[in-house]
């Protein structure tokens, strides 16, 4: 008779519990992989990651401005901004790479102008960057007077958004190096992790001795410099912009993905390689998903379950009563 | 100590404190003034009746939110809530059923969101911007299905029979003030009851101010915050109701850009009051004047992008100079 150790189970379940969100996230793209086998071709596969990675790099940029504490309603806005920028510097015949300098410049004094009004005045930084997405959307709306602007193929731009680097799309790697040089600041610097702390809880942070006012404005410079780059980057991936300049639908797919990605830590803490590994399986996911016939009508419900359910699990053993601090 | 006898720090201690309590209103008055300087149609009664008319439906929708954000929560949901609750009465009415069963389906589909993010917000523990977040994709989702993605519901060209009931509410009047307002004058009526004069009311104010002390005062804090939602939950279906009457059609996610609106018209909210709380009557200023801003702007014929500049500009603003005095003060 096999003789189980108790302690053994007990720590067994623990583990699976904790790691719960990622085996339900590898498990049901099996399921839907297995039931369509196309999901696993390699090509597709590839796409899947090319697919997956603006809107990984836009939820980056969030979880950035979210782990300082901050938040931020325009960041959406922004990416529209920089790439329909991107896209006018193209057509008047700059040289492309000039649009990344640019993207960067935008960002980084947007992320400038977020962090002064958030820290320096005083504002709630959800009223800060609700005033701030209005004044992009129009500024947005201005620059390209309300029409989709296309680009044609630029050799050295678009092999960022949609060429290979071997098998693998070049974007993703952007994305993967993104993410690694943002873990290593977040996780290994002491900037970051002072970032962090200034994000879970202000007061105790100020009572350390951190200056919660530096870091706060590093989160909205640092967001706001990747989200301009993405902007661009997401011009070379669809050959231009849109004439849609909302950019809600960025932000809410990305705050999907940020806190998705927060269940992966039994604190419900905010990180970047959950942020990644979130935006993928969301990208995965929908792939999956219609293939598999699903129309895209539903996708969106089920992700919105998905999300529910993950943080139903890391939260249900706190039971606290959910209020929001974002305010 | 009167103004004859006090002294010159006095007197401008006294007009400070004035300007700091009344300084929004009185710069969003400048501001509609300057508007009816530039164009002369702007204040004109039947310009202002139309604005009313038509901000009668983001005066509840924001009146929702606000409810929930004064417990210190959130409800990304509003608007979706407020589409599809427009969209199922709609589906209904052109599936022949009679008026009252189709706005009571509406209802009953408020609350009943109302009540699921009761549920896991409040009882479950779900931050609530996830929370609302999740279930406003479960709608989007439910919604798209429901209409075979997205086609609109048209319900000006079925036979008067069928709609004119229902048309009453949005398009119907009671003497010369259009129905629209009446209804909203009613919801917005009874929700300062609510909030100002209710028991749930003063334990919604405890929460707000301070959680564990309401606690410990046995406020039931996961009823007061659970009843925040299902109260949104139900106004947003009366906003989509509202809407849907309005317009004669349902076109899903049509409500979405009612979102943001939403949230500038409850901070326009907070700046109206003393300790820049969220209160209602803050609100129901803000959507108005989010109203107002609109109809100058189209009257001008200054396209979208003008419109969200001056916007984020003037929230910006606002919020400045609201949150100096407040800091200048304490």
């Amino acid at each position: 008779m096999i003789h189980l150790d108790k302690s053994k189970v007990d720590s067994l379940k623990k583990t699976l519990f904790q790691r719960s969100t990622g085996i339900g996230m590898v498990l049901i793209l099996i399921i839907l992989g297995l039931r369509a086998n196309l999901f696993f071709a390699p090509a597709n596969l590839m796409d899947v990651l090319k697919q997956g990675s603006i809107l990984t790099m836009i939820a980056l940029g969030l979880t950035a401005v979210l782990i300082g504490g901050g938040f931020d309603m325009g960041a959406g806005a922004l990416v529209q901004l920089t790439a329909n920028i991107a896209a006018g510097i193209i057509l008047a015949g700059f040289n492309p790479m000039i649009s990344l300098a640019v993207g960067l410049g935008i960002g980084l004094l947007v992320g400038v102008f977020n962090a002064f009004l958030v820290t320096m005045i005083g504002i709630p930084s959800f009223v800060a960057t609700l005033g701030t997405m209005f004044v992009l959307q129009g500024m947005t709306t201005m620059f390209n007077g309300g029409q989709a602007l296309t680009i044609k193929f630029q050799p050295g731009f678009s092999f960022l958004g949609q060429g290979r680097l071997g098998p693998v799309p070049v974007i993703f790697v952007i994305v993967i190096v993104i993410c690694t040089l943002l873990h290593l600041f977040f996780k290994h610097t002491r900037t970051g992790l002072r970032m962090y702390a200034t994000g879970e809880n202000p007061a105790a942070a100020v009572l350390r001795g951190i200056n919660t006012k530096k870091y706060l404005i590093i989160s909205y410079c640092l967001s706001g410099a990747i989200l301009g780059i993405t902007g661009v980057l997401q011009c070379s991936y669809t050959y231009g912009a849109s004439a849609v300049t909302s950019g809600m639908d960025f932000l809410i797919q990305a705050l999907s993905a940020a806190y998705l990605g927060s269940t992966f830590s039994k604190t419900g803490e905010l990180s970047v390689v959950g942020t990644v590994i979130s935006g993928m399986f969301i990208a995965a996911l929908s792939n999956a998903l219609i293939i598999n016939g699903i129309s895209n009508q539903q996708i969106a419900g089920i992700l919105g379950l998905i999300l529910i359910l993950s943080i139903s699990l890391t939260v249900i053993n706190k039971r606290e009563i959910g209020q929001v601090t974002i305010f | 100590m009167n103004a004859l006898t006090e002294n010159r720090t006095e007197s401008r201690k006294r007009v400070f404190r004035f300007v700091s309590t009344y300084g929004a209103i009185i710069g969003m008055i400048s501001i509609l003034i300057l508007f009816q300087l530039i164009d002369n149609r702007f204040m004109r009664p039947s310009n202002l009746i139309g604005v009313l008319n038509s901000s009668s439906i983001l005066i509840v929708m924001s009146i929702a939110m606000m409810v929930v954000m004064s417990v210190r929560g959130i409800d990304l949901s509003v608007a979706q809530v407020a589409d599809a609750s427009g969209v199922i009465a709609a589906m209904m009415i052109i599936n022949k059923q009679p008026v009252w069963l189709a706005i009571a389906a509406a209802i009953g589909f408020g609350l009943l969101i109302g009540l699921v993010n009761g549920l896991l917000m409040s009882y479950l523990g779900i931050p609530a911007i996830i929370g609302t977040l999740g279930m406003m994709f479960v709608i989007r989702s439910v919604e798209l299905t429901l209409t075979n993605g997205a086609q609109p519901q048209i319900l000006f060209t079925l036979p008067p029979k069928l709609t004119s009931g229902f048309f009453k509410i949005g398009q119907g009047s009671i003497g010369p003030v259009p129905m629209l307002i009446v209804i909203c004058f009613v919801i917005a009526l009874i929700m300062y009851l609510v909030k100002d004069r209710s028991i749930l009311g003063r334990h919604m104010d405890a929460v707000q101010g301070n959680v564990r002390t309401s606690f410990l005062s046995s406020v039931s804090i996961r009823k007061v915050f659970g009843a925040a939602f299902v109260i949104s939950g139900l106004l947003a279906s009366f906003a989509g109701i509202m809407l849907v009457s309005r317009s004669g059609n349902a076109v899903p996610r049509g409500v979405e850009t009612y979102l943001t609106d939403c949230f500038v018209a409850v901070y326009i909210g907070t700046l109206v009051s003393k300790g820049r709380k969220f209160n209602l009557i803050g609100t129901v200023i803000g959507a108005l004047f989010v109203g107002l801003l609109s109809n100058f702007f189209t009257l001008q014929s200054l396209g979208a992008a003008s419109k969200n500049i001056f916007n984020g500009v003037f929230i910006i603003t606002a919020v400045t100079l609201g949150t100096i005095r407040q800091k200048r003060k304490s």
